[in-house]
C-alpha cells in the first residue's frame, strides 16, 4: 500500500515528523514500512527564468540560454526543442545529483554550460504521470512560479511515499482516511475529515432503478447527475492521485479514484448518455464476453457477478467497468454506482481473469460496512465542487446495511494475565481511546464500542493486542513459562533416524535433501508405494506428483554431480514417501566412486556392491539387527531399476527391508549416470521390530586354533554355501569363517574359481587338542566336497 | 696371572675393533666359547695350588664378565647402527597425498533443524512431526483459516483434491497436537517439517521449504513467556549479545500476533547489508494461540492459554551461513554440501 506523506498530512498534522521517524513508529505499531521513496528526486533544484535564448553557434539542435536563478545568472546549453526566452524553468544546479546523472560544469561544443534545464522525467517522475506537453521536452512552469524557489514545492511533487505492508486483518487501511486515524492514534494527534456528511442527501425525484438478482450484491446505491463538466483536475487532485500511483485522467474519473483511495470504497461512474435506460441490475448466470475499460476482451462465466443494464452486460462487478459506458471528454451526465459485492466472488473472478484492479483488491480484502455512504457523500461533494455537478437526482438504494457498532469487553486482569504485564487501568483506557474504541470502565471491566471501520476487533484478545500495540511491546519483561517440568524427548523413530544420519556421515556419506514433488517417470522407482498422489494444479509437469519412492530423486542428485565432475560423492537421503494409502519413511543410498583411500596407493575402497552391502550391514547392526534376523537373497523383485545379477534383497523376518545393488544399465543411461550402486531401505519395517539389546557374555579365555583351506569350486557357486557347510560340520567348535582370497585362472579351468577360507576353532570350556581339531577339520572337508568344493 | 690380563686386554681390543655383528661373533667364539681363550685359561686352574685357586678364579671370572659386558655393549651399539641403516632405507615421501577418510556431514537444513530441536529439547520440549499430505481441516480450518478467507491468498496451496493438500505450514502439526493432547495438558512441543507453497522457485522463493514451529499450552502462559523463550532461542542461535523485539502482526492462528526481530548478528544492530540498514532481522512469527483455535481442539480457552511461534529453517540457514540463493539447499552440489563439515 502506497501512502503519500503529503496526502496523509491533509488529515493529520505530521509535517513536523521526519519520514524516517514516521516509518519507525508505524513499523513498531504494526504498519510495517518497507520503503520510503521521494516522488521526484530531491536534488539541488531551483526555479529559473530564461533571460536570453540563442542558437548554439556550432549546432543545429542545441540552444544557449542565460537563466536567472535568483542568486546568480547562469549560462546553460540546452538540447530541448521547446526552450524559449521568458520561460520559467526547472534548473538543476552544479553538483545536483539526478537519477541519471550528476550536473557538472561542462563545455559543450565550445560553449560553457553551468547547470541543466530539466524535464520532469529527468527528475525521476514516472513517465505515466507526464502530460503530453511535459513529455515532449523541458517542464515549463506557470508565470506565477517564483525565481529562486524550489520547483518541486511549486509543482506539488515534493512528496514522499511510504510503502506500507498491510496485514490481512487490517482491510480498513485500504482507506487512507483510516490510515490517518491510525497515525493519529500512534502519535496521539487529532484527525480531521472533510465536512461532506449528507452531501448525497440532496436530489430531485428520480426514475433510476437499481437492483440485484443475486446474493452476491448486498447493497447498491445509485444516483443520477444530469449535468457536469469534464475537464482537467485541479493540481492538488492530480498530485494526490500521482502520489497514490494512479494516472490522472479527468476530473470526473479522478474523483472516483480519489474517493476510492480515501474511503476504501470503489465507485463506478457510467456515462448517462450511453445508457439506453436508467436501470442497473447486478446478476450472475451471464456467461459471455465483455470488452472492459482497458479495451481487452474478457470471457465471463456464469459464476461471475456482472452489471447489466437493459438486459446487456455493461461491467464486471467490482473488477472493471465496460468500455461502452465509460466516461470521456463528451460526458455531460453520469450515473454513480456505489455497491457492496461478495469478496469471495470478486476474488474468484479477478484472480481467474488475472485482473487484480484497485477496486477488486479492495472488495477482496473487505470493506467497512458504512463506507458506501461515506464514499457517495464525498463523491457528490467533490463533483459539485470540481465538476460543476448540477441537476442531481435523489439516491436510489437496493438492499441495506444493518450495521450496529458492536460492544467488546475485556478486563484489566485479563489484559495483564495474557500479556504478562502489570499495566494500570489508565494506560489501557488511554490506548483504547486513542484508537476511537470509546472505552467505558466499570470496576475491572472495560467495555468498548467498535466503530464500523474496525470490524477486525471481535474478541477480548483483539483488544489486548490493540493495547500492547499502543503501549509498546518493549514494556513486556521477558519471563519463562512456569509449568510442571517436562523432559525434552525424541521418539524412537526420531532417535533411529538421527542414528542412521550419524552412522552414514561417519562412514563418509553426505546427506542430501531433494524435492518431494517429481515427474511421472520417477513413479516407476524402487519399491514404489501404490496409488501415487497427483496434484490437482501442479506448477509444472516436472513437479506434478508426490514421490512414492526415494532412489529416483537421489539418482537425480548423482546425475547433477556427475555432470559437474564432483567425483567420489557418496550420499544418502532420509525422507517420507507417499501413496494414497499413507506414507513410509525411506532411506536411499547412492555410491559413485571411492569411499576412502587414495589413488596412488591403489588401496582405495571402491563404492561398489560390497561397499553398499557393508554400509547397510553397518546400519542394521548398529540399530540392533544382525545375524540370522536378516536374510539376504538374490534380487527377484526389481529387475527394472537394478542389475538383475548384481543386486540383492535383505529381509527382516518375512518383510522386505531393502533392495540394493548396481543400477540397471538402462536406467543409468536414462539418468545419464555411470558406475552407481544404490539402495532403498524401508525404515518402517526396521522400526516395527524390536532390536537386540546389549547383553554381557563372559569372554572366552581358551586359545583359538586357526586353519586355512583353499578349494576349487564352480565359478557361480555362492561362497555362503561353503560357509554354511563348514558351520554345519564344525559345530560347536567353529567360531568364525573368513574369506581371504578369491581368484580365477586358466589353470583352474573355465567356470572354476579358487576360494580360500580361514576357519577359527575355539572351545568354550577347554583348550583344544590337535587331534580334536584335525577330526573336525576332516569332517568339514568332507562336507565341503559334498557342497562342490575340492581341496586344491 | 699376567696371561689373564693379557687375554682380557686383547679381547677388549678385538671387541672394540669389530665393525659388524659377524666380527663380533668371531671374537665371542675366540674368547668365550667352550674352547676359547678364557676357557683354556680356566683349564690351567687345576694345576694351581689350592690356596691360589680362589684368587685365580676371581680374576678369570672378572675377565669373562668384562669381556661379556663389553660384547653386550658393542653388540647393542652395532645393532643400533644396523637398525639406523635399515630405517634410513625405509624412507618415505611424507608429502604424498594422505589416505583420505572422507567426512560426510548432515545437510545444512538438517544441521539447523536439529540445532533448534536440541535447544528446545534442553528446555523440555518434545519433537513432534506430522504428515506432509494433510487434510484441509488441520492445515486451514483448525488453524482458524476458514474457506474463502483472504489469508489463504497469502499461501497458495498445492491441493490434491477438495480435502487433501500438501501442508502449507507446520501449523498443521500444531492443530493435530492440540487435538491429540486436549485431555493431556500441558503441551510443550516443537514441530519441524517440510512444507509446500505454490511459488515459482527463485533466489528467495522455493515451492518446498522447512519450518519449525513451537507450541506451549498450559495455565497462565503469557506473551512475556513467549518473549523470554524466543530471547533464549536468539541467544543460543546467534550469540549471547542478541536481543529481540516484538512488532505487531497478524496470523489467524494467534491473537495477539507478533513479528519477532533479532538484533543483527553481523553488524550488532548498527545497520548493514544483511539487515538492510535497520539493525534488525525478521526471523520469527509468533503470538498467543487464538482462543478459537483452542476451542476447536476441545481445550478450554478460559482456563488455558498458550503461545506459538514459527520460523523458516532455510531463512535461518541462509542468514547463519550467508547463503545467497535458497535453491542451493535443494540442488545438492557436492561443493556446496561439503562446506558444512566443520563443527561450529
Amino acid at each position: 500500500m502506497k501512502v503519500s506523506k503529503k496526502w496523509l498530512n491533509d488529515y493529520v498534522s505530521i509535517n513536523d515528523i521526519s519520514s524516517v521517524d514516521l516509518a519507525d513508529r508505524l513499523t513498531t505499531a504494526g504498519l510495517e514500512v518497507e520503503g520510503i521513496e521521494p516522488l521526484a528526486c530531491k536534488a539541488d533544484l531551483v526555479i529559473g527564468e530564461v533571460l536570453t535564448c540563442e542558437r548554439h553557434p556550432d549546432s543545429d539542435h542545441l540552444s544557449v540560454a542565460t537563466v536567472n536563478c535568483g542568486d546568480k545568472v547562469e549560462q546553460i546549453v540546452c538540447g530541448a526543442p521547446n526552450v524559449a526566452k521568458g520561460q520559467k524553468v526547472i534548473v538543476a544546479r552544479l553538483g545536483a545529483v539526478l537519477p541519471q546523472l550528476t550536473i557538472k560544469k561542462a563545455v559543450v561544443r565550445g560553449v560553457e554550460s553551468c547547470g541543466m534545464i530539466c524535464s520532469l522525467n529527468e527528475l525521476g517522475v514516472d513517465e505515466k504521470f507526464l502530460r503530453p506537453d511535459s513529455a515532449a521536452g523541458i517542464e515549463v512552469l506557470g508565470v506565477d512560479a517564483i525565481v529562486g524557489e524550489n520547483p518541486l514545492v511549486y509543482l506539488g511533487i515534493d512528496d514522499e511515499i511510504l510503502d506500507v505492508k498491510q496485514t490481512p486483518n487490517r482491510a480498513d487501511f485500504n482507506a487512507l482516511w483510516n490510515v490517518a486515524k491510525e497515525v493519529g492514534a500512534i502519535f496521539n494527534r487529532d484527525v480531521m475529515w472533510p465536512d461532506c456528511e449528507c452531501a448525497a442527501s440532496i436530489g430531485k425525484p428520480t426514475n433510476l432503478y437499481v437492483g440485484s438478482t443475486t446474493v452476491g450484491c448486498s447493497l447498491f446505491l445509485g444516483k443520477v447527475i444530469n449535468k457536469l463538466v469534464v475537464k482537467e483536475s485541479p493540481r492538488w487532485l492530480m498530485e494526490r492521485l500521482m502520489a497514490g500511483g494512479v494516472k490522472p485522467i479527468n476530473n470526473v474519473v479522478d474523483i472516483s479514484n480519489f474517493v476510492m483511495m480515501e474511503t476504501g470504497q470503489p465507485l463506478h461512474f457510467y456515462d448517462l448518455s450511453k445508457m439506453n435506460v436508467q436501470e442497473i441490475t447486478v446478476m450472475n448466470q451471464r456467461a459471455g464476453k465483455l470488452v472492459a475499460l482497458d479495451e481487452n476482451e474478457y470471457e465471463l462465466l456464469d459464476s461471475d457477478l456482472v452489471i447489466t443494464s437493459d438486459g446487456k452486460v455493461i461491467g464486471i462487478a467490482g473488477v472493471m467497468g465496460g468500455d461502452d459506458s465509460k466516461i470521456d471528454v463528451t460526458t455531460s451526465g453520469i450515473i454513480i454506482e456505489v455497491a457492496s459485492f461478495s469478496p469471495v466472488s470478486i476474488r474468484n473472478t479477478s484472480r481467474r481473469l488475472d485482473l487484480i484492479t484497485e477496486a477488486a483488491s479492495r472488495f477482496t480484502k473487505g470493506i467497512e460496512p458504512l463506507a458506501p455512504y461515506k464514499a457517495l457523500d464525498r463523491a457528490v461533494q467533490l463533483l459539485v465542487e470540481l465538476a460543476d455537478a448540477d441537476d442531481i437526482e435523489e439516491t436510489v438504494q437496493f438492499g441495506e446495511v444493518n450495521h450496529v457498532d458492536k460492544e467488546v469487553k475485556v478486563t484489566l486482569s485479563h489484559v495483564n494475565a495474557l500479556l504478562g504485564t502489570s499495566l494500570a487501568m489508565d494506560e489501557v483506557v488511554d490506548a483504547l481511546a486513542r484508537l476511537h474504541l470509546r472505552p467505558i470502565v466499570e470496576g475491572d471491566q472495560i467495555t468498548t464500542t467498535i466503530p464500523s471501520f474496525r470490524t477486525d476487533l471481535v474478541i477480548a484478545q483483539d483488544l489486548i493486542e490493540e493495547v500492547i500495540r499502543m503501549v509498546g511491546y518493549e514494556k513486556i519483561v521477558a519471563t519463562l513459562p512456569l509449568m510442571p517440568q517436562t523432559i525434552g524427548l525424541l521418539n524412537d523413530q526420531q532417535i533411529k533416524r538421527r542414528s542412521i544420519q550419524k552412522i552414514l556421515t561417519s562412514l563418509g556419506l553426505q546427506e542430501v535433501v531433494s524435492y518431494t514433488l517429481v515427474k511421472e517417470s520417477f513413479l516407476d522407482g524402487v519399491l514404489p508405494m501404490a496409488d501415487p498422489i497427483a496434484l490437482a494444479s501442479p506448477l509444472s509437469e516436472d513437479r506434478k506428483y508426490v514421490r512414492n519412492n526415494l532412489s529416483q530423486s537421489v539418482l537425480e542428485v548423482v546425475a547433477y554431480n556427475q555432470a559437474h565432475k564432483n567425483e567420489n560423492f557418496n550420499m544418502f537421503e532420509l525422507s517420507q514417501v507417499y501413496g494414497k494409502a499413507g506414507s513410509q519413511w525411506r532411506l536411499s543410498i547412492a555410491l559413485q566412486g571411492e569411499l576412502l583411500g587414495n589413488a596412488w596407493s591403489k588401496q582405495g575402497v571402491n563404492g561398489d556392491f560390497y561397499a553398499i552391502k557393508g554400509l547397510l550391514e553397518s546400519v542394521f547392526t548398529q540399530l540392533g539387527f544382525e545375524g540370522s534376523r536378516l536374510r539376504l537373497t538374490r534380487n527377484e523383485l526389481d529387475h527394472h531399476n537394478f542389475h538383475p545379477y548384481r543386486s540383492a534383497v535383505i529381509q527382516l523376518g518375512k518383510e522386505v527391508l531393502a533392495i540394493f545393488g548396481d543400477v540397471h544399465p538402462n536406467l543409468a543411461k536414462v539418468k545419464g549416470i555411470k558406475n552407481v550402486v544404490m539402495a532403498e531401505v524401508l525404515l518402517d519395517v526396521l522400526l516395527a521390530q524390536s532390536p537386540a539389546k546389549i547383553k554381557f557374555n563372559a569372554i572366552n579365555k581358551y586359545p583359538k586354533v586357526v586353519r586355512d583351506v583353499a578349494m576349487v569350486a564352480d565359478a557361480k557357486l555362492e561362497v555362503e554355501t561353503l560357509i554354511t557347510a563348514i558351520n554345519k560340520a564344525g559345530k560347536p567348535l567353529v567360531q568364525s569363517v573368513e574369506v581371504f582370497d578369491i581368484f580365477t585362472s586358466p589353470e583352474l579351468g573355465a567356470d572354476k574359481k579358487s576360494v580360500a577360507l580361514t576357519i577359527t576353532y575355539q572351545a568354550k570350556d577347554h583348550t583344544l587338542m590337535e587331534e580334536e581339531v584335525s577330526m573336525i577339520h576332516g569332517k568339514i572337508l568332507d562336507n565341503l566336497a559334498k557342497a562342490g568344493a575340492v581341496l586344491r | 696371572m699376567k696371561d689373564i690380563t693379557d687375554v682380557k686386554e686383547a679381547g677388549l681390543a678385538a671387541i672394540e675393533k669389530s665393525t659388524d655383528l659377524s666380527q663380533l661373533t668371531q671374537v665371542r667364539n675366540e674368547y668365550l666359547s667352550k674352547k676359547g681363550l678364557v676357557a683354556s685359561l680356566m683349564s690351567g686352574m687345576k694345576d694351581l695350588d689350592a690356596s691360589l685357586r680362589p684368587a685365580f678364579g676371581a680374576l678369570i671370572n672378572n675377565c669373562k664378565e668384562e669381556l661379556e659386558s663389553a660384547l653386550k655393549l658393542k653388540q647393542d651399539a652395532l645393532a643400533m647402527i644396523a637398525l639406523q641403516a635399515k630405517m634410513a632405507n625405509d624412507w618415505i615421501d611424507i608429502t604424498l597425498p594422505a589416505t583420505e577418510f572422507p567426512v560426510g556431514n548432515l545437510h545444512p537444513l538438517t544441521l539447523v533443524q536439529q540445532e533448534i530441536e536440541d535447544i528446545f529439547r534442553s528446555m523440555g520440549y518434545k519433537v513432534v512431526e506430522g504428515p506432509e499430505v494433510d487434510l484441509d481441516l488441520y492445515n486451514f480450518e483448525r488453524a482458524n483459516i476458514p474457506a474463502d478467507h483472504p489469508a489463504r491468498d497469502m499461501q497458495d496451496t498445492f491441493y490434491v483434491d477438495s480435502q487433501w493438500l500438501l501442508r502449507t505450514h507446520t501449523t498443521a502439526i500444531q492443530t493435530r497436537t492440540l487435538e491429540e493432547s486436549a485431555n493431556n495438558l500441558p503441551i510443550k512441543v516443537v514441530c519441524p517439517g517440510k512444507v509446500y507453497r505454490r511459488d515459482d522457485d527463485d533466489a528467495t522463493h522455493s515451492h518446498q521449504f522447512t519450518q519449525i514451529e513451537g507450541l506451549v499450552v498450559g495455565e497462565n502462559i503469557t506473551l512475556a513467556d513467549l518473549k523470554g523463550t524466543l530471547q533464549l532461542l536468539a541467544k543460543s542461535m546467534f550469540g549471547e549479545a542478541r536481543v529481540i523485539r516484538f512488532r505487531p502482526s497478524y496470523f489467524q492462528f494467534t491473537e495477539p500476533s507478533v513479528e519477532v526481530d533479532v538484533s543483527c548478528h553481523i553488524c550488532n544492530g548498527k545497520g548493514c547489508n544483511v539487515c538492510k540498514g535497520s539493525g534488525w532481522i525478521e526471523i520469527l512469527g509468533a503470538g498467543m494461540v487464538h482462543p478459537h483455535v483452542l476451542d476447536m481442539a476441545g481445550i478450554d480457552g478460559k482456563k488455558y492459554t498458550g503461545f506459538a511461534f514459527g520460523l523458516g529453517v532455510e531463512r535461518v540457514a541462509m542468514l547463519k551461513y550467508g547463503i545467497d540463493d535458497i535453491r542451493h539447499c535443494y540442488i545438492n552440489d557436492a561443493r556446496f554440501l561439503s562446506l558444512f563439515k566443520r563443527f561450529e
